[in-house]
């Protein structure tokens, strides 16, 4: 019973072979199943997801968060559901009709797509490619497209402004992203997920490389548009940015998209740095690693609900200076400064925990150095202040009381 | 005589001496100020500007006088160090009413020229964009001139006896079908109308060079009127190039109802309720004002008794820290805060709402103040309940806003240095309230022009020298915390007695007269010029709305600065559109 995932594919696997499938048809069929539960997976979990979010929002902002339909409102998505699929699909009249339509096919399936190299558990990964890191990011950047589409394709301004600006926000944080991505590579010696997630027993890659975690928490947030770099959807100032358009199921997909999305970007952060499945008997029992894979991922997506429900939105020059003039060196440094480490440390051969420390150290100083120098290079904003004036009084005032 | 009279006459004989020639005191039953000849009005207002120091031109507006054959146009100015109004008026002949324009002298008399085209129509020589503000170009004649009726005209005032015959209601809309009730000015087809602002929608996409080599297209965006973030129906216009805003035109008039034409068809009390709907989140703050103007022209025997003064003070700062606390967190929204900074702040206005349902019956449209006091005393134990308000929770809440709100590394960012307008630039647009005051002009009527009780409180003008946009949201804090500072004072020193200094009325014998009430609302100046001609019914009523006025100066703050700026800095003037649009 320990290993639940693979006893019922290997039973499967048997009954197929026995009913006289040939070797090759069995692998499709299962595979082609696994996909299928994996997206099913996904969109349980945005099911719970847009209703824990939204109780979360509640409670941060002082309110219950949905509490009619069911116990603790937990119907509230069912409810919602059900209203997006009955509304109307509008499809504007000077929109260009296929590209319209493809968008949020796109914008779903990029992210979908980035689940078939999750490694869930010990022994339950979709597809362990020994290139996954890259697929991850080949893939991650498709969903730059859906939403080039979406906007373009809407002939909305609002849209248009929203896509453009997304292609100047993603463009430009998909390099720390990358960078930052390539520690754990670099540390791992694979690209392989399975060998990033063994070489992080029982240290984990945050509290190795810590900046690195850090400048990939902050890209990858502003990859998934999240407050407070949610400009390519700015509610306050276009409208709903590159899916105003969207109505019906074609806005819910969207929808789905973004906060699978998020999920996703937890998922990649619990594989990278927080040892992904890896946990007290997750390597004997792996329907635990399951578990702690969800249960991880679930806790970065709480940390980025959070950030986004407490902070407002920065504006497009100030988030491009961020990526190019911090993001980007601080990133290269690091890397630079891991990479030199790790080559000297691989030679002196010293115990794990000191290479850990010793790597702690490292990216701390490079963070709070950078932090510092940031701090001291920005200029103080020039203000100009005015010459002050006296109060405006009434001479009947100044009179009664002289 | 009393002493407020006695110093208005002093500036009033100022004037006069040194501009004998020009000026002439308005001799008319129940008026004052002086009256000037059209031809020597731009020379009077740049002498009265650079020799005597009236910078500041709060309201201008018009009448129509009807049985006289004239329309009047009523400037109200002050002196930006402070004083009480100084009247000029104007009259020309009703036929062909054009007056000089002072928009070259004033910039803030630009929409309120407009204005006074669009609702009187009366003719600014001069003015750069003399075209309708409220009404839209389809709409025929002139609504506010006392000829004009519309179109299921029964009864010329209220209350109306045939609406009523024998007892019964009777709809007098069914006088006037469907279709039949609709009349356009002439050569206006409205099938092949195009507005002037769809024209620069589509004008928007022609190429041109910003540098040498690089070649841009021009986008034209309309924020408006249906965005979430214009705070209602409010429309704004705005050319960019890439992200930058190159051109900016405001269009409003969405939300007119022509308040001051209905307000010229109720009677004198009438009007109280319905001043609750221009700023409806300060109704409190519009019935002052109101009130204030009208017993301005009542006389002595209305002066309120010593405790309604005291309520009153406490129910408008209660709306000013209400009016305040929404601003801050719908600014914090405007930045793209969702909701949370919002939420936490509606939280203390729904407390201080708890007050005026208490106190009034009703949250938002309270209607409270009556000429002469307000309408009942506070209930058991309000004073109480006010009094814990006001020492512990306001306090502690406005530094808890402080604490998270104030030193936040983005809100910073995106205020500081952003849709900057300088003092010259505040009084000349007519600013007002806390967009004047974050400009660094510490003018505050409270203390400039004391009414009421306002001369008793230790209290300082909040005030803010860089005039951004995070100075606007800075010193909301400030005016908040010095509104509690007042209402602590008049908590603790509220009398006993009567509340209402006559009976209730329904309707009040009123001398004839004109009279220009202000009070510091909590947008700005709101100020009501109200003409009596001795009937129950106001002759002219006219609101100086701040929200409005302060839009004069948004073109001025967004030129150069970026879409999302665009944004804040509308937030940051806290503009609501029931003012706006009247």
């Amino acid at each position: 019973m320990a290993d639940l995932i693979n006893v019922i594919e290997n039973w499967l696997n048997k009954l197929l072979l026995g009913w006289g499938a040939s070797p090759g048809l069995t692998q499709f069929i299962l595979q082609a199943l696994g996909s299928v539960l994996v997206v099913l997976i996904c969109f349980m979990i945005v099911i719970a997801l847009i209703w824990v979010e939204r109780k979360l929002a509640g409670r941060i902002q002082d309110r219950f968060g949905p509490n009619r339909a069911g116990p603790f409102g937990i119907f509230q998505s069912f409810a919602d559901i059900i209203k997006i699929f009955t509304k109307e699909y509008i499809t504007p009249q000077g929109a260009d009709k296929v590209t319209f339509n493809i968008a949020p096919v796109l914008a779903i399936a990029s992210v979908l797509a980035i689940w078939a190299v999750f490694p869930f558990a010990s022994n339950v990964i979709g597809a362990d490619v020994n290139v996954g890191v890259l697929y991850i990011v080949a893939i991650g950047s498709f969903g730059i497209l859906a939403i080039l589409m979406a906007g373009w394709s809407s002939n909305n301004r609002y849209a248009l402004l929203g896509a453009s600006r997304s292609v100047a926000m993603l463009i430009s944080y998909e390099i720390p992203m990358v960078v930052s991505l390539l520690i754990p590579v670099l540390l791992a010696h694979s690209m392989k997920l399975s060998a990033i997630i063994d070489t992080q027993r029982p240290w984990w890659f945050i509290l190795v490389v810590p900046t690195a975690a850090l400048i990939f928490l902050i890209s990858s947030m502003a990859e998934i548009g999240k407050a407070p770099f949610d400009l390519l959807e700015a509610e306050s100032e276009l409208v709903a940015g590159y899916h105003t358009e969207y109505s019906g199921m074609k806005f819910g997909m969207f929808y789905v998209a973004e906060f699978l999305h998020q999920f996703t970007v937890g998922a990649l952060i619990t594989i990278f740095f927080l040892g992904g499945w890896t946990g007290p008997m997750a390597a004997h029992w792996p329907i635990l690693g399951v578990i702690y894979f969800f249960g991880k991922a679930f806790l970065v997506y709480l940390v980025i609900s959070w950030i986004r429900l407490s902070l407002p939105r920065i504006r497009i020059d100030e988030m491009l200076n961020l990526n190019w003039k911090f993001l980007i060196p601080v990133s290269f440094i690091n890397l630079i400064g891991v990479a030199v480490a790790d080559r000297i440390l691989l030679d002196l051969e010293p115990p794990r925990w000191l290479y850990v420390a010793v790597m702690f150290v490292l990216n701390m100083l490079i963070l709070l150095v950078a932090l510092y120098l940031s701090g001291k290079s920005q200029p103080a904003l020039e203000v100009e202040e005015f010459p002050h004036r006296p109060v405006a009084v009434s001479p009947r005032t100044e009179k009664s009381s002289s | 005589m009393n002493e407020e009279t006695k110093v208005l006459e002093s500036f009033e004989t100022a004037v006069l001496e040194r501009f004998p020639d020009w000026v002439t005191p308005d001799e008319r039953e129940g008026y004052q100020g002086l009256l000037v000849d059209p031809a020597n009005l731009i020379d009077l207002m740049s002498s009265l500007r650079d020799e005597l120091g009236y910078d500041h031109l709060t309201s201008l507006t018009g009448v129509d006088y009807l049985p006289d054959e004239k329309m009047e146009v009523v400037y109200h100015l002050v002196k930006s160090t402070g004083g009480p109004i100084l009247e000029i008026k104007t009259q020309l002949p009703r036929s062909n009413p054009v007056a000089p324009s002072l928009v070259g002298l004033y910039p803030g008399a630009a929409f309120q020229e407009r204005e006074a085209w669009d609702l009187l129509g009366i003719k600014f020589d001069g003015h750069p964009n003399l075209k309708r503000i409220l009404m839209w170009e389809g709409f025929a004649g002139h609504p506010l001139r006392k000829d004009w009726v519309e179109a299921y005209h029964g009864e010329e005032k209220k209350p109306y006896d045939d609406r009523w015959p024998e007892g019964k209601a009777r709809k007098i809309e069914a006088d006037n079908p469907y279709r039949e009730n609709v009349s356009y000015p002439e050569g206006f087809n409205p099938e092949t109308w195009i507005p002037d602002t769809q024209e620069l929608l589509f004008e928007g996409s022609q190429r041109f060079q910003l540098d040498d080599d690089l070649e841009t297209e021009q986008l034209v965006v309309n924020l408006g009127p249906q965005h979430p973030s214009t705070h209602g129906v409010f429309r704004m216009v705005a050319k960019l190039e890439g992200e930058t805003v190159v051109d900016l035109e405001p269009v409003m008039g969405y939300l007119h109802r022509n308040h001051e034409k209905i307000g010229e068809k109720n009677t004198f009390a009438m009007n109280m309720p319905y001043t609750d709907r221009l700023d409806y989140f300060c109704s409190m703050s519009n019935n002052f004002g109101y009130a204030l103007t009208v017993e301005k022209l009542l006389g002595e025997n209305y002066q309120p008794p010593e405790r309604a003064q005291y309520i009153r003070v406490i129910m408008a700062e209660l709306t000013r820290v209400l009016n305040h606390f929404m601003a801050i967190g719908f600014f914090l929204n405007d930045l793209g805060a969702y909701f949370t900074p919002a939420l936490y702040t509606i939280k203390e206005r729904e407390l201080i709402l708890d007050i005026f349902e208490a106190v009034a019956g009703s949250r938002m449209m309270c209607n409270y103040y009556r000429f002469g006091g307000v309408v009942r005393d506070l209930p058991e134990g309000m004073e109480e309940h006010i009094r814990k308000l006001v020492y512990e929770r306001l306090p502690r809440q406005i530094d808890e806003l402080d604490r998270y709100l104030v030193e936040n590394e983005i809100v910073v960012a995106r205020g500081r240095g952003v849709g900057v307008l300088t003092p010259e630039q505040a009084i000349g647009l007519s600013a007002a309230g806390p967009v004047l005051r974050a400009s660094g002009v510490p003018y505050d009527i409270r203390r400039a022009d004391p009414y009421s009780i306002y001369d008793r409180f230790d209290f300082d003008v909040a005030v803010r020298y860089h005039g951004d946009v995070y100075d606007r949201f800075l010193i909301r804090y400030d005016e908040i915390r010095q509104s509690i500072r007042i209402l602590q004072q008049a908590i603790d020193g509220i009398p006993k007695g009567e509340v209402l200094a006559n009976k209730k009325a329904y309707k009040y014998k009123m001398p004839k007269g004109e009279a220009y009430g202000r009070v510091e609302g909590p947008k700005g100046e709101l100020g009501y010029y109200v003409v009596s001609d001795g009937t129950d019914n106001p002759w002219r009523y006219h609101v100086r709305a701040p929200s409005f006025i302060n839009l004069t100066g948004l073109k001025q703050m967004c030129l150069g600065e970026k879409v999302a700026d665009l944004v804040a800095i509308l937030g940051s003037i806290d503009i609501v559109l029931g003012e706006v649009d009247r």
